[in-house]
Parts: structure tokens; C-alpha cells; sequence
């Protein structure tokens, strides 16, 4: 309970002024270089100064430091080891039922990785220690061997608790899909739909930076070549994962092309990313779908030559509703309908699931919250700032290539969140001791 | 009359197919219908559209928004306007653009089909050519093809056997070619009674790199029965959108099919039923054991299809009717039963 209040207090009073009395352990270190890679790289995309970014990432030495940490550690191993014992056991006495073992089964290969990896962290530390003893030798030579050896280890212990908390931090179930993202301009007119037709081509420039396939599904345009919204369906290595943090409301403030007084409009589009569940993992009744076409009335096959080959999907049961007329194809244009419907579908069930296991979540981080505003493109200062982590950094035309700063930008989200994650099973891991 | 011109244009075109091609291009250029005069100054593609949206709106041309922006797209290298970069539309279309982007927009108000004003069209994944008077495959056709690729996909045996399928009416060659593309081990046979048909298939197969697996035949499935008999065995799927319009029909057909499409695509006679029940009387001398028919027919045809089939050849079997994305029920499903008065054919 106690890291619970800690955490969230930090959070919130963070947003405002930093406090520095209570935790100074966590954000004292501001000014001192850290070992740890991910306190320099966020180091690097600081605005100059004075540092804005009040919420700070523990660095992996302050993690083990703490004692819940090391708790958790411990429990996990001894749950490994009581579940190999029964799965041992068992083979020579029938005292399990049939599924009870095989989810023991189940648990002893997902935790097998992180307990390898556990007890390679302690054989380093051993060794470390009696590499020190030998640091007090009269040997010079010995010493000097020493040294080297206990630097390697070092390195190896570094690289180790990185290792383990990696393994520590539970995929979520979409991590590993595909996903269809969605673009809608909001606030602004003519002003939201142009940026909006930038931010899509932004993601489409981030796809190709991480070399994922960009197909667009749904185009809207406006009149000024702005985008009224859109669709594309993006697959590749990772690309939920990353791509989840995209999420919210996005807000632009700048003189608009449009504007003739020469006036600064705030403006704001909104980024949905829905992930694309395989076939297996997602089943939709054809008996509830209700498919729209433009020959859908008369007697259609060789009487009728039409080129509107647009298609309406409708899923009867929500009243969810996908489209497109991208293709000349009536069937390609049901298939990505259909995926665009598939994806929707999905995200709405996500999101039941993921409000119930994060109800008392107090940062939102992610999927959820997508009418939160997320990220301020300032054009005037030449700046973008995310609000879930108070991060900024310059350089608007660079960032919208969807290059190096965004992915910048969206490893810091990312390394944020599984510190979140990670405080969070260590406060759980708490509450369940008596 | 001079609509009558078209038609005898377009039914010469079955005969003499140099003359009549070329009938139906000069006869285009006339400038019969009006088109808006060709701007002084430059426009934008955007500007483009609307003009001629409208002008088609006033000049009664059906899916006029549609049809200027397929025309467009195409001169803009795109597909659909969709898919066309946003400033591109904003920005002037050169001289040369905008006078395309008039003469081909002016064909349409012949009532000319998009598909054979920018001769092309997408048909599942292909590209493909279009000609007139070559039929322009239509959506259903999509569905039919997915029957078949599902069915021999299935097929447990499918990727060590030999599967080879048979096209009755091949037109631009749209149902075979989608075929060998999704199935690489497949062999294709084709056939249509139309020379231009056959052209634009081997055309498309050249194009598409499946020319080595596709054999198009001119052949008649009424006149060249026998002839087929020699050249069709051991078939796994014989596919078909055969011309199955009820010939009272043909009259209200919009002027789009009317004037610009092969007949003998279309018409299939007072019920419908005339090339598909040649087709289905020769279906077991080609099919091997178990091997199936695939239907795209009208929807009032599936129970009298059952029917025919029924009383009229014993070999095969009335599988099921499937319905198309509308709900009408628009294939037909028939399977080759083994048959013991044959013993060749049990060997199959």
C-alpha cells in the first residue's frame, strides 16, 4: 500500500512543482550522470536548461535497491520451485487433477527464462564478492587480475538485472498484433483536418522508419487537402507495442495557412490505435454482419456494370460500423472494411477487459484514456511536449518525419510505462502479504 | 437511329473483329455529344472533377461523381481519388493533362463503361486489361472465384496432385488468372467463343507473368463440343460465368452493357439456361471423380438448374446453391458422382 500512495502521490504533485524533500533518493539524482541507459537518453532529449521533466525514471541500481523488488524476486522463485516439485512429484503419484497440472506446466515455462536469469544475478554476485577478497591480496599481480575480473562481472550484473526486469514486466495480450490506426481531426476546422493529414503522414514516415507495412484502409480528405480521418492498417515487429502510445488527443498551436490576420489557433485531431487480432484469437458471426453495396438493391451480376465499388459494413449486434472505397475491387473493399470492423470490435472488447484490471490505475499511460490530450506540437517555440510524461523536445519539421525524435519521444513512453508496470506488481506483490 | 450504328458496330465486332473495334473508336471521336469547353486558363484536378461531375449530372450520366474521378485518378496514375495525394489535387493540371482528362471524359457521355475508358480495371488482386467488346467482370464474379479457391485450397491431396481447371467463357481471362495467381500449382485451360476474348486473356496472362500456365482456346462450347472432348480430361473445377440474361432482358439493359458489350456474353437465351445446360451435359466427359462445376448464374436459375440437372444428367450431382454479398443466390455447386457403368472412369 505504501509504494501505492508513494507512487501516485509523486506523480501527481509532479505534474506541478517537483518535491524534492520526500524523494530524494529518485529525483536528487538530476544533475549527476547515471550508468544507466535509459536516465541518459532521456537526459538527451531534455530541453536545454533546466530540466522539465519532473516524473523520473529509476535507474536499474535504484530499483534493486528496494526491498519489494528483491521480495518480489524471492516469491517468484519459491512459486517456480513449488510447482516444479509438484510436476516432479506427480509423475509418481496421482495427486493433481489433470488441469491443475498442466497450468503448473504452463507457469514453469513462462517463469523458466526469469528464474535462469535470477540465478545467474546471484552466481555474479558471489563472485563479485570473492573477487573482492582477493582485491586485498598482497599480490599485486593478483590484485590487478582481480580488478579486471570484478569490473566483467559488474558488467555482467548490469546487464543481468536489466535482463530480469525486462522479464519482470507481463506482455499484454495485444502486444504481439497488428494494429489498425485510426486519425480523426477534432477542434479547429479546416486547421485540424490539415494537421491531421500531416500526423498521418507522420505515422506513415514512423512505419517505415521500423520498416512495417502501412496500408491504408479508410481516406477522407477535406477540400484544402486537409483529412477529415482515416485508417491504415499497420503490421511489423512490435508495432502495437510501440504504437499504443500514440493514443489520445494531440493538439497543434500555430498561425494556420488559412488564417489571414496572422492569428496563433489552437487546434487539436485525435490518434486511435486498435490492435489486429489473428483470425483465431477473434471470431465474428457472419449472421451479424449487414453488408452495404452499391448493387445491393436490383438485380446486380450481368445486368448491372457500376465502378462505385465502396463497401458499408455494419456489425448488427453494436451498430459498429466500418467502410471503405479505396479499392476498385468490391471485394479488396470489403476486406479491409472488414478489418478495419475486425479491429474496432476487438479494441472495444480490450477495453472492457483492460478498464477492469485497471480501474484504480491512477496515470494512464497507453490505451487507455484516449480522450485525454496527450501531446502539444507548439510551432511558434518549435516545440513538442508530451503531458503523461512532461517530456519535450524541438524540432517540429524533424519530429512530423517520424524519424529519431518521435521514436525518441516514444521509447521514453515506453520505458515510463514499464516502470509503471512495474511499481505496480511489486505494490500487489505487497498487498498479498498477510 | 444512332444508337443503331453502336449495335451493329458491336455485333460486328463478333464477327469481324478489326473493323469493329475500330468502328467503335472513330465512331467516339465524333464530337456528337457536348462536352464542356476546354478552360482558357489552368485548373486544378479538384476543379477538373467538379466540372465534370456536374456536366455528367446534367447530361443524365449515371455515377457521374464516380466516373470523373475514376477518370482522373487514372490520368493522375493513381486508382481511386482515395488514394491520390491531397496537394496533388490541389495543384494545376498541365495542357496536355487537362486536354486527356477532356477527351476521355467526353467518351463517357457516349455512355461509354469507365473500365473501357480507361482500359482497365481491378478485378480481386489483378490488374487487368479492358477492351470492348470484351464483358467487363463484375463483382459477384469475385465471389465465384473464392468458391473455387476455397474448395481446392481444401483439398487434401492438393499439394502433391496435379489440379487443373477449366474456364467455359473466359472474357478478359479475370476468373483463370486469379486462379493460377492464388494457386501456384494450378493448371488453367480457357476457352471463348469470341476472338477478342481470347486476345485480351492471353493479353492479361502475358502481362501478369502466368502465360506458362494459362492455354486459351477459340472454341465455341456449342459448336466445338466434340473438339473439347478430345482436348478436356481429368479436370478438378470447371468454372463459369456464362452469358445467363433471359433474352427478354437484354432490352433494359443500361446503354453502358447495351451498347459496349459482347452479346453472346450476356444472352443466354428465352430462359437463361442455354450455355449452361451445354455446359453441364458435357461437364462429366471433362471432370475427373469428384471433381466440381462452379456456377455464377441468375438468381431465379439455382432451382431450375437442380431440376435439369436432375432428370438430365446422371453423373452429376446438385451440391448447393451459395448466395452473393446482396443475399440472392447467385452459385451453383455440382459435383461428378462416380459413375460404375464407366470403368475409365473409376480409375480416375
Amino acid at each position: 500500500m505504501a509504494y501505492r500512495r508513494l507512487g501516485s502521490l509523486l506523480l501527481r504533485r509532479s505534474e506541478r512543482i517537483p518535491n524534492f524533500q520526500n524523494h530524494q533518493h529518485i529525483i536528487g539524482k538530476t544533475d549527476c550522470k547515471q550508468p544507466s541507459h535509459q536516465y541518459v537518453r532521456n537526459q538527451k532529449q531534455l530541453h536545454t536548461g533546466k530540466p522539465v521533466m519532473m516524473m523520473k525514471l529509476l535507474s536499474v541500481d535504484e530499483l534493486f535497491a528496494k526491498r519489494s523488488l528483491q521480495e518480489h524476486l524471492q516469491k517468484v522463485e519459491k512459486e517456480y520451485n513449488e510447482c516444479l516439485k509438484t510436476v516432479t512429484y506427480s509423475v509418481t503419484e496421482d495427486g493433481c487433477s489433470e488441469d491443475e497440472m498442466k497450468a503448473k506446466r504452463t507457469k514453469i515455462s513462462l517463469l523458466a527464462p526469469l528464474i535462469q536469469s535470477i540465478r545467474e544475478l546471484d552466481k555474479k554476485q558471489k563472485e563479485i564478492s570473492e573477487t573482492e577478497m582477493l582485491l586485498k591480496d598482497d599480490d599485486a599481480a593478483l590484485r590487478e587480475l582481480a580488478k579486471l575480473e570484478r569490473e566483467s562481472c559488474f558488467q555482467d550484473i548490469q546487464d543481468l538485472r536489466q535482463k530480469v526486469l525486462e522479464l519482470l514486466i507481463p506482455e499484454e495480450e495485444a502486444d504481439m498484433s497488428d494494429l489498425v490506426l485510426e486519425v480523426t481531426a477534432g477542434v479547429g476546422g479546416q486547421e485540424a483536418m490539415l494537421f491531421t493529414a500531416e500526423m498521418f503522414d507522420m505515422y506513415e514516415g514512423f512505419a517505415q522508419y521500423h520498416g512495417w507495412s502501412f496500408d491504408v484502409l479508410e481516406h477522407m480528405s477535406s477540400d484544402l487537402g486537409g483529412l477529415r480521418h482515416a485508417s491504415a492498417s499497420i503490421s511489423g515487429l512490435q508495432s502495437y507495442k510501440k504504437m499504443k502510445f500514440e493514443a489520445g488527443v494531440h493538439r497543434v498551436q500555430r498561425v494556420p495557412k488559412t488564417e489571414k490576420q496572422g492569428r496563433m489557433h489552437t487546434s487539436t485531431m485525435t490518434v486511435a490505435v486498435l490492435p489486429q487480432p489473428t483470425e483465431i484469437s477473434f471470431t465474428i458471426n457472419p449472421k451479424d454482419l449487414k453488408i452495404e453495396t452499391k448493387r445491393a438493391s436490383g438485380a446486380g451480376g450481368q445486368h448491372v456494370n457500376t465502378t462505385d465499388s465502396a463497401v458499408r459494413i455494419v456489425h448488427l449486434p453494436t451498430g459498429v460500423v466500418a467502410e471503405c472505397q479505396q479499392e476498385r475491387s468490391q471485394l479488396k473493399n470489403r476486406e479491409k472494411a472488414m478489418k478495419a470492423l475486425r479491429a474496432k470490435l476487438y479494441s472495444m472488447k480490450l477495453e472492457e477487459e483492460t478498464n477492469k484490471r485497471y480501474n484504480q490505475r491512477k496515470v494512464q499511460i497507453g490505451t487507455r484514456g484516449r480522450s485525454e490530450k496527450i501531446r502539444t506540437y507548439n510551432y511558434a517555440q518549435d516545440r513538442i511536449t508530451d503531458h503523461r510524461i512532461s517530456m519535450t523536445v524541438h524540432d517540429v519539421k524533424s519530429f512530423l518525419l517520424g524519424e529519431d525524435l518521435l521514436n525518441e519521444m516514444n521509447s521514453s513512453l515506453q520505458d515510463f510505462s514499464n516502470q509503471e508496470t512495474l511499481m505496480e506488481l511489486l505494490e500487489e506483490g505487497s498487498q498479498e502479504e498477510p | 437511329m444512332w444508337w443503331s450504328r453502336t449495335l451493329n458496330t458491336g455485333r460486328c465486332c463478333l464477327g469481324c473483329r478489326r473493323s469493329g473495334e475500330k468502328g467503335i473508336w472513330s465512331f467516339h471521336t465524333r464530337p456528337i455529344w457536348s462536352a464542356p469547353a476546354l478552360p482558357a486558363g489552368q485548373i486544378t484536378a479538384l476543379q477538373a472533377l467538379d466540372v465534370w461531375k456536374r456536366h455528367f449530372e446534367e447530361k443524365g450520366v449515371p455515377e457521374p461523381e464516380h466516373s470523373s474521378q475514376h477518370i482522373i485518378a487514372h490520368l493522375l496514375g493513381a486508382k481511386t481519388i482515395e488514394s491520390v495525394e491531397p496537394q496533388r489535387l490541389t495543384e494545376f493540371l498541365s495542357k496536355e493533362k487537362t486536354e486527356q482528362v477532356w477527351q476521355l471524359c467526353t467518351r463517357r457521355l457516349s455512355r461509354m463503361p469507365v473500365q473501357y475508358i480507361i482500359e482497365e480495371w481491378d478485378f480481386r488482386d489483378l490488374t487487368l486489361k479492358m477492351r470492348p467488346p470484351v464483358f467487363i467482370p463484375r463483382p459477384e464474379t469475385e465471389e465465384l472465384v473464392e468458391l473455387v479457391l476455397t474448395d481446392l485450397q481444401k483439398d487434401p491431396g492438393a499439394a502433391e496432385a496435379h489440379q487443373t481447371c477449366l474456364e467455359i467463357g473466359c472474357g478478359s481471362g479475370a476468373v483463370s488468372l486469379s486462379l493460377l495467381k492464388s494457386l501456384p500449382q494450378l493448371e488453367a485451360f480457357a476457352l471463348d467463343q469470341s476472338q477478342d476474348a481470347v486476345d485480351l486473356s492471353r493479353e492479361n496472362a502475358l502481362r501478369l507473368g502466368l502465360q506458362d500456365r494459362l492455354k486459351v482456346y477459340h472454341m465455341d462450347v456449342i459448336k466445338d463440343a466434340d473438339r473439347m472432348l478430345g482436348l478436356f480430361s481429368s479436370i478438378s473445377a470447371l468454372v463459369s460465368n456464362p452469358p445467363y440474361l433471359f433474352s427478354e432482358d437484354m432490352a433494359l439493359l443500361e446503354p453502358e452493357i447495351f451498347r459496349f458489350e459482347d452479346y453472346s456474353a450476356l444472352d443466354g437465351g428465352e430462359d437463361g439456361l442455354n450455355v449452361i445446360r451445354q455446359i453441364l451435359t458435357l461437364a462429366p466427359g471433362f471432370l475427373s471423380n469428384h471433381g466440381r462445376v462452379y456456377l455464377e448464374v441468375d438468381p431465379r436459375h439455382p432451382p431450375l438448374i437442380r431440376q435439369w440437372v436432375e432428370e438430365n444428367v446422371e453423373e452429376l450431382r446438385y451440391m448447393e446453391t451459395r448466395h452473393d454479398v446482396s443475399s440472392r443466390p447467385r452459385f451453383c455447386i455440382l459435383q461428378k458422382e462416380e459413375s460404375h457403368k464407366d470403368p475409365k472412369v473409376d480409375q480416375d
